[in-house]
């Protein structure tokens, strides 16, 4: 990540030193302020998903969800924590159902605590299953595309369906390769 | 659509039903989910920051318009649209970004060309790589290039065979 952020800011620096100078802090501070926007949208979205969340704990749904989900998720994370299942196994849900915004906290708890058990695999396996997108109904593309005057604004469902299972599949098939190569190295 | 807008009232209606079927106090317990929520944010915050920052320099440098017009051949290559080559590349930066250049495309091409449809599958398969990494993997310490990798390699082959499922279509 480092490497990536030195390499695009260098390249963007001089591209303004040869553009438009005044330019540069101008879209630095544009990127600040959107930060502080979405952060607080972000505040927002967590206040609602957080307490309903906390309410589904403590009702036993959570436990019901993770119960449902475990002989999967042990597959795919590696991990026999009751408590990390569960996060993930919520977090995969509430990407299916397209729930905006509810994913993002349970991620980050569950990948706080995969990192923490030292369980590195189960973070990026979470990582790739949302970075490739697990949404069942594409609704902003659709909302979008029937504001602008679309005869039949849900014919790209099946296409985006087909192209968002693909990636996943690929995604996690890369990534168990990726897995088997690294310690296959290690052991040698 | 119409029953889908229901998915979340009613996933609402029920759990708060059950919970106070099972004595939960609901108050009490709401409040202490969202006291998680400004540490939560705390914890993402300068990630976020130092994202957004750099996605915005990507785009207002003009870099990312570059790099769009060097991949050009490569993407006709691959039977991706060159128009919606700009929308590939700022994807994995930026949410907000992307869904300014795709309602653009929908304005520019119409929202039921063969263009604009390749557009909506890419915006749709993909998911904002960078973006959720800086979030999840906010302060780890652990090597985050192979994951990274791997979701942009997916998405982008998404994109490709998205390209090549709306000739069928």
């Amino acid at each position: 990540m480092n490497a990536i952020f030195a390499a695009i800011f260098f390249a963007a620096c001089l591209l303004f030193l040869f553009s438009d100078p005044d330019l540069f802090l101008a879209a630095m501070l544009k990127g600040g302020q959107k930060a502080a926007t979405l952060s607080l949208s972000l505040l927002s979205v967590y206040c609602v998903w957080l307490g309903f969340f906390k309410v589904m704990e403590k009702s036993g749904a959570m436990g019901c969800v993770s119960r449902a989900m475990t002989p999967l998720a042990r597959r795919l994370f590696r991990t026999q924590d009751k408590e990390a299942i569960s996060l993930a196994a919520g977090n995969l849900s509430a990407n299916l159902l397209g729930l905006p915004g509810a994913p993002t906290p349970l991620g980050i708890r569950a990948t706080q605590r995969f990192l923490a058990q030292n369980n590195g695999f189960a973070a990026e396996m979470l990582f790739v299953l949302n970075a490739t997108s697990l949404q069942l109904l594409p609704t902003t593309v659709i909302a979008l595309r029937l504001a602008m005057g679309s005869a039949s604004p849900a014919d790209i469902f099946l296409p985006t369906l087909l192209a968002t299972a693909f990636t996943t599949l690929l995604g996690v098939l890369l990534l168990l390769a990726a897995e088997t190569c690294g310690r296959k190295r290690r052991a040698r | 659509m119409k029953f889908v807008s229901l998915i979340i009232p009613l996933l609402f209606l029920i759990v708060f039903a059950v919970a106070l079927l099972r004595r939960v106090k609901l108050y009490d317990c709401f409040t202490e989910g969202v006291k998680e929520a400004v540490p939560l944010l705390l914890s993402v915050f300068p990630y976020l920051a130092a994202m957004l920052i750099l996605a915005e320099l990507f785009e207002a440098s003009g870099l990312s318009r570059m790099i769009a017009e060097f991949l050009t051949p490569f993407y006709r290559l691959l039977g991706i649209p060159p128009e919606i080559s700009s929308l590939v590349l700022i994807k994995p930066f930026s949410g907000s970004g992307s869904t300014a250049l795709l309602s653009e495309i929908f304005s520019t091409y119409g929202a039921d060309s063969y263009i604009a449809r390749c557009a909506a599958v890419a915006y749709g398969s993909g998911e904002t790589v960078f973006y959720i990494s800086a979030v999840y993997f906010a302060g780890a310490k652990k090597k985050l290039l192979r994951p990274i990798l791997i979701s942009l390699v997916a998405n982008f082959s998404g994109v490709v065979l998205g390209c090549l499922l709306l000739r069928i279509f």
